[in-house]
């Protein structure tokens, strides 16, 4: 059967003046409707590529891209837009807070454009920072300001819960806290996760693993007994 | 930047972001050239005016003595330590009628080297009757203008002639704007002066002096150095015054104790020479008696003469008469004696012809005779030759027969007998010749004879004919001298007739005559009589004036001098007093623009230093030194500063003080050239202030960054701490306010130091255009406010001098009766000067001559409260402005300036709003309380029916004019418009306020933006990401934008009404109140002005924002 989300021979092609640079070579993958899926690889082999066009953030050069039966590679740019408002969340390295709002403000601002959404209070609870709703994100710890960064990806009851490397900016146990916290959302909520990462070690606790080397899926692994993040070790 | 890496890196900085650099440059250039432009037109138009004056040669200080100056007075101020000059001259105030309007022209003498005139157009004048007059009257060279004394003294008191003619039109230093100056004759406002030559005037002393303070041309006119250089030396010349005047009065009383001992001794004279002339003419009157007794007696006596040589006429006539008849007798006689000549005559020459005649035949005979005689001797003398020849042959044959011998003696006797009556024959012949010849000669001498005795005959009668012949012609002769005695001495008769005639004739003129000279001989004794009772009453007035005269000496007064410095001239002090105003203007207008652009560059420059704190920080790790980090950014700011700087002052200080300068020119036309030197310490103070604040700002920013460690210096800085605002608290707003608002009142809050900058600039932008709209308003509406709102009238008649009742009640009829005048009242009119305390101004006093309709002429209000007054007995209104001015307040009492009957109090009942002028108004009956008269009406104000236009209403004035008792008819809407036209100047500068308030909104709303988004470059990437449309980015951005730009207009109306009445109070003159006021289009155009920049700019913006990448958000942040 067709995956929730399907890739289908991929390609992105940037031209830097004569050079033309083959950022991804043709991916195909999928992944199933509430699965916990980590795309892993290393530098420059077209994890970020594959992101952004997953992310709507651009736009795939050849192929397509099937999300929940739309083909998000035909967008227009305002389609696009309509999609990550409606239809993604995001979770990014640098948590990319507004700094002058509160952590309630901030998952409110991204509220504010959906269609269908969590209330921003709940959500923050459920993500763990019931009692920092009107700090700011300066007096926030980083896993903090990543769980609101969480939050606001989350209240918006996207199709998609897509992390990049949300790990990358935090210490380990706080890092590991973060995991846990996407796992249980998976789990609890049958959000679909795609997470992007090139720690490999983390791949244990996906449902699927995608690996992807010189703009290429070099391998996919389906987890049948992914393990508790708290098992892991890196 | 020592090494070359590091100066190249400088070079590409530049290079790569020039929208920068070439934004900081532009901004200070913008700064620094309104803030010195501004502030150094004032120095410039000081100088301006300071070079104008010089080159004319304007005077410092006037002097002017009640006695008039002496050529000893003037060496006396030239002898003032600190005089350079002194130079007398002189003027008066005269009137000219041109039928139309009555003009005042201040006539002043040729200058000498003090206050030169510059002619325009002709020449200058060079001889008496000739003039130069005031550019401003529109004279042309050739009119006349005829001059006439505006006080009893007669013209020729102080001028030699009345008609001059225009050479040339000028223009003086002395009045270098529109005004000429008071004066006390006619409307008593100057309307323009005339140059004439010094010799027109015939005045004995100077009526002024001029002079020249040693140095003071150096110093710049207007200027503290110059005013008390001035001081010093007017002082000086006062102090030595008190003297002069003393000297003048003792002069003059020399002077006049002089001219009364000559007056005494002319009086004597006259005296005595009256009555050598009376005395005189008195024997004249006895001698001509005495010639008429003799004239009389003569004529008898010709009488007499007349009627003897009548008598000897009559005698000589008869005598004559006699004569005549001797005459005709011997001329009877001579013609008698003349025929019997003639006849004698005829009968000797009959006589005559006959002799001859007898004669001519008898000669004729002879003559017939002689050819006979000739004819028969020829015819002889033949027959001879015949016969000698026959006798010839004869003899030969005798001779050859006797030869022969053998003669035949017959023969040859018969031969010698033939030879015998052969010469027979001959003889025969011969005889009978000669006989004939004797006759011949017997008959000649009878007919001689004859001859000889006829000839006796004649000549005997010839001769008696001759005789009878002289003797008639002597009694001829005798007759004629006869006669023509005869004639002579009947001409000689009618000639003394006609001398008698004309004795007689001569007799009768000489009676006549004498009858004459008895009525001149009457007519002299009376004149002599006259004479006689003149010369007593001229000696008596004569003894009068000498005693009035002598009498007046006692009260001469010590001269008083007046002496002023340049502020005596008319507009002279305003010229100074537009140059304060600039100041003013350049105290606060390009100290807000200077600061926003210092604020601009220095955000910049703070901007590109935190920009590249990791640059820094790499530089740091590499081990450069922070001099040489620092000088970068100090060299870029260095740069970028003193370049604009220089750029600004250049342009800055030439192109404003010009604008302004020429605007004000406008009103100071007489001043030939602008000039706008570079003022370098304004320069200097802008291109500091300039350079300073930005270098300091990026020195401050480089150290703070560098105080860090390299380490941190290439993490990213800690993310500013979200703050709560005010608003939060107040729960009440805060819960009612959408998120998004909410974000953006915490942005704003967030980024303050961009929140006051563009609320600044806005504000400032907002605040300029304001005063500018401001100023047009308040300046502009006052022509509208006082002559469509205050004072009402449509006009005012001036009347002639002094009318008499009746012809101001013709002319009252006149108007009643006239259809097209609604309304009209008596009003007098008079410039005087108010004094309250230490203040003193000039104003017009004014009688509305019935002050129950006063209000339909002028409306008296209060002009914020809109309060209406009306005019009582109690006390007068006086216009604001005029209150100001003299610090009075309603209730107070002021004191009425009056030289001649001393001052008078006058109590303010109320102020008035107005805005041209000065005026106290009064009622008649506070007019007579107060200066103890009834007011003389001079003047009538009216008002044309509603619907008039301006043209039916001048028509209606032109009939006016046309009655002798008006003397000008003034039209209100002719002043308003007067008034426009002199605001306009104020046009240019607003323009320029607009423009640069325009640029200062553009680039400091560009640079803010600009900064915004790029230091919110990933915030704004993550709503990107976050699925915000493109056009919700932008609101996220504007709504910030749109709220800045309201709270800054709402900063920029407090600013600008703050700002509008500092200058409107700076900018006024003295002779107006410009109104408070600024409308509500002002406010939308300024309002809709700034929103447009703003719109432009955030439209400008939209662009950058659609380029914003979001993988921006993914990268970290640096």
């Amino acid at each position: 059967m067709a995956g929730y989300v399907t890739l289908e021979n991929v390609k992105k092609i940037y031209k830097m003046g004569e050079v033309e640079i083959l950022a991804a070579a043709g991916i195909d993958f999928e992944i199933q409707k509430g699965e916990f899926a980590v795309v892993v690889g290393p530098s420059g082999a077209g994890k970020t590529t594959v992101l952004n066009i997953l992310g709507g953030m651009d736009t795939a050069s050849e192929g397509r891209v099937l999300v929940d039966g739309q083909d998000i590679a035909a967008y227009s740019r305002k389609q696009l837009t309509a999609y990550r408002r409606d239809d993604i969340g995001f979770v990014f390295q640098f948590y990319n807070l507004i700094p002058n709002l509160t952590a309630l403000e901030n998952v409110e601002l991204a509220l504010q454009i959906c269609k269908d959404p969590m209330d921003a209070g709940e959500v923050l609870k459920e993500v763990g920072l019931g009692e920092r709703l009107n700090n700011f994100p300066a007096q926030l710890s980083g896993g903090e300001q990543q769980r609101v960064s969480i939050a606001r990806a989350l209240a918006k009851n996207p199709k998609l819960l897509l992390c990049d490397e949300p790990t990358g900016a935090l210490d380990y146990n706080t890092g590991k806290a973060i995991l846990k916290l996407l796992q249980d959302m998976c789990r609890v909520k049958g959000m679909t996760v795609v997470l992007i990462t090139h720690n490999s070690a983390i791949a244990p606790m996906a449902d699927r693993v995608i690996q992807i080397k010189n703009g290429r899926v070099s391998r996919i692994k389906v987890n049948r007994d992914p393990v508790p993040v708290e098992t892991i070790e890196w | 930047m020592g090494t070359r890496a590091a100066r190249k890196d400088f070079y590409m900085e530049i290079r790569k972001s020039p929208g920068r650099f070439i934004s900081i440059l532009f901004i200070v250039a913008l700064g620094v050239a309104f803030f010195s432009g501004i502030r150094s037109s004032e120095p410039s138009m000081r100088i301006t005016g300071d070079a104008y004056f010089d080159q004319a040669g304007l005077m410092d200080i006037k002097a002017v003595s009640t006695l008039g100056i002496t050529e000893d007075d003037i060496e006396a101020i030239e002898a003032v330590k600190g005089v350079e000059e002194a130079e007398g001259s002189y003027s008066g105030d005269f009137l000219c009628d041109t039928g139309e309007k009555q003009y005042v022209f201040h006539v002043m003498a040729l200058p000498g080297k003090l206050n030169q005139v510059t002619v325009s157009e002709g020449r200058m004048p060079e001889k008496v009757g000739e003039c130069l007059v005031d550019d401003d009257m529109g004279y042309k060279v050739g009119d006349i203008i005829t001059l006439k004394s505006g006080t009893e003294d007669p013209l020729s008191d102080t001028l030699k002639t009345e008609d001059y003619e225009v050479v040339g039109t000028g223009s003086s230093p002395c009045y270098i704007s529109f005004g000429r100056g008071m004066t006390t004759i006619g409307s008593g406002t100057v309307s323009g002066f005339l140059v004439v030559p010094e010799e027109t005037f015939a005045l004995e002393v100077y009526t002024e002096a001029y002079v020249k303070v040693e140095g003071a041309g150096e110093l710049v006119a207007y200027t503290e150095d110059y005013d008390k250089r001035i001081d010093t030396v007017l002082a000086a010349i006062e102090d030595i015054t008190g003297e002069r005047g003393k000297i003048r009065r003792q002069e003059i009383l020399d002077d006049a104790g002089a001219k009364i001992a000559d007056a005494k001794t002319e009086l004597e004279e006259g005296r005595v020479e009256a009555q050598a002339e009376l005395d005189d003419a008195a024997a004249k009157i006895a001698d001509g008696q005495a010639q008429l007794d003799d004239a009389r007696w003569k004529i008898a006596d010709g009488k007499t003469q007349l009627s003897d040589a009548k008598t000897t006429l009559l005698s000589k006539q008869k005598e004559l008469k006699n004569a005549k008849a001797q005459y005709q007798d011997g001329l009877e006689k001579w013609r008698a004696g003349k025929a019997e000549y003639d006849a004698g005559l005829e009968q000797f020459e009959t006589k005559k012809k006959e002799v001859q005649a007898q004669l001519k035949e008898g000669e004729d005979g002879l003559i017939f005779y002689r050819q006979q005689l000739d004819q028969k001797k020829a015819e002889g003398e033949a027959q001879i030759s015949k016969l000698e020849v026959q006798a010839g042959q004869l003899e030969e044959q005798i001779r050859d027969l006797e030869s022969a011998g053998t003669p035949d003696p017959a023969v040859l006797e018969e031969m010698r007998n033939k030879l015998q009556t052969l010469q027979g024959m001959i003889a025969a012949i011969n005889t009978g010749l000669e006989q004939a010849e004797a006759d011949y000669n017997r008959k000649t001498a009878e007919l001689e004879a004859a001859k000889a005795e006829a000839g006796q005959e004649l000549g005997a009668a010839e001769k008696k004919l001759t005789d009878s012949k002289s003797l008639l012609d002597e009694n001829k002769r005798k007759l004629d001298s006869a006669y023509s005695q005869i004639t002579s001495g009947q001409s000689q008769i009618d000639s003394g007739w006609s001398e008698i005639s004309k004795q007689e004739s001569a007799l009768k003129s000489g009676e006549s005559e004498i009858l004459e000279n008895e009525t001149k001989l009457e007519d002299a004794k009376r004149e002599y009589e006259e004479g006689r009772l003149e010369a007593e009453q001229k000696i008596a007035d004569g003894e009068q004036e000498i005693a009035d005269a002598e009498a007046e000496l006692t009260d001469i007064e010590e001269a008083k001098w007046y002496v002023y410095d340049r502020s005596t001239l008319p507009e002279h002090d305003g010229y100074g007093e537009n140059a304060d105003r600039m100041r003013a203007i350049g105290r606060v207008f390009p100290v807000i623009f200077f600061l926003v652009a210092a604020l601009i560059s220095l955000t910049s420059m703070t901007r590109m230093v935190e920009e590249q704190r990791i640059q820094i920080g790499t530089m740091k790790a590499l081990g450069y030194s922070r001099f040489a980090i620092v000088s970068k950014y100090l060299g870029y700011a260095l740069l970028a500063t003193a370049g604009g700087s220089v750029i600004g002052v250049l342009i800055g200080e030439k192109v404003l003080p010009y604008i302004i300068i020429y605007a004000y020119g406008i009103m100071y036309q007489h001043i030939p050239e602008i000039l706008v030197p570079y003022d370098w310490s304004y320069a200097v103070q802008a291109s500091l202030a300039a350079v300073a604040c930005t270098m300091l700002a990026t020195l401050f920013s480089c150290f703070r960054e560098l105080g860090e460690q390299p380490a941190s210096l290439m993490r990213p800085p800690a993310p500013r701490i979200g703050k709560r605002v005010f608003l939060e608290y107040i729960r009440f707003i805060w819960k009612r306010l959408s998120f998004t608002w909410k974000s953006t009142v915490r942005n704003l809050m967030r980024y303050k130091k961009r929140f006051f900058m563009t609320l600044f600039g806005i504000g400032g932008c907002m605040a300029l255009m304001l005063v500018g709209y401001g100023i047009k308003d308040s300046v502009f509406e006052i022509a509208g406010l006082q002559y469509d709102e205050i004072q009402v009238y449509d006009g005012s008649i001036i009347l002639k001098e002094d009318p008499l009742e009746e012809e101001q009640e013709s002319l009252h009829e006149y108007l009643e009766g006239h259809k097209d005048i609604d309304r009209f009242m008596d009003c007098y009119m008079k410039n005087i000067t108010l004094k309250n305390e230490s203040h003193e101004h000039g104003a017009y006093v004014t009688v509305l001559g019935d002050p129950a309709k006063s209000d339909e002429y002028v409306h008296f209000r209060d002009r914020r409260s809109k309060e209406v007054y009306h005019l009582s007995d109690e006390g007068a209104i006086i216009s604001e402005k005029t209150a100001k001015l003299l610090d009075a307040k309603e209730g107070d009492s002021i004191v009425v300036r009056d030289e001649e009957t001393g001052d008078k109090k006058v109590r303010i009942e109320h102020i008035c709003e107005n805005y041209m002028g000065h005026y106290m108004y009064l009622t008649p009956g506070y007019y007579e309380k107060v200066f103890g008269a009834q007011p003389e009406y001079n003047n009538i104000l009216f008002a044309a029916k509603e619907s008039y236009s301006k043209a039916e209403l001048e028509k209606a004035g032109e009939k006016i004019l046309a009655r002798r008792e008006v003397l000008s008819v003034n039209y209100m809407h002719e002043i308003e418009k007067q008034l426009d036209d002199m605001l306009k100047s104020l046009n240019l500068v607003i323009i320029v306020l607009i423009i640069s308030a325009g640029m200062l909104a553009f680039v400091v709303l560009y640079n803010l933006n600009n900064i915004n988004i790029t230091e919110r470059q990933r915030e704004l990437a993550t709503l990107k990401v976050l699925g915000f449309y493109d056009l919700e980015v932008g609101e996220y951005v504007y709504r910030e934008n749109i709220l800045l730009t309201f709270i800054g207009a709402v900063v920029g109306v407090g600013l600008g009404k703050v700002l509008h009445l500092f200058i409107i109070e700076t900018v006024e003159v003295d002779a107006a109140m410009f109104g408070r006021n600024i409308n509500l289009p002002s406010y939308i155009y300024s309002l809709l002005f700034t929103v447009a920049f703003s719109l432009i700019v955030n439209g400008v913006m939209y662009f950058k924002l659609k380029r914003i990448n979001m993988v921006e958000s993914l990268k970290s942040i640096e």
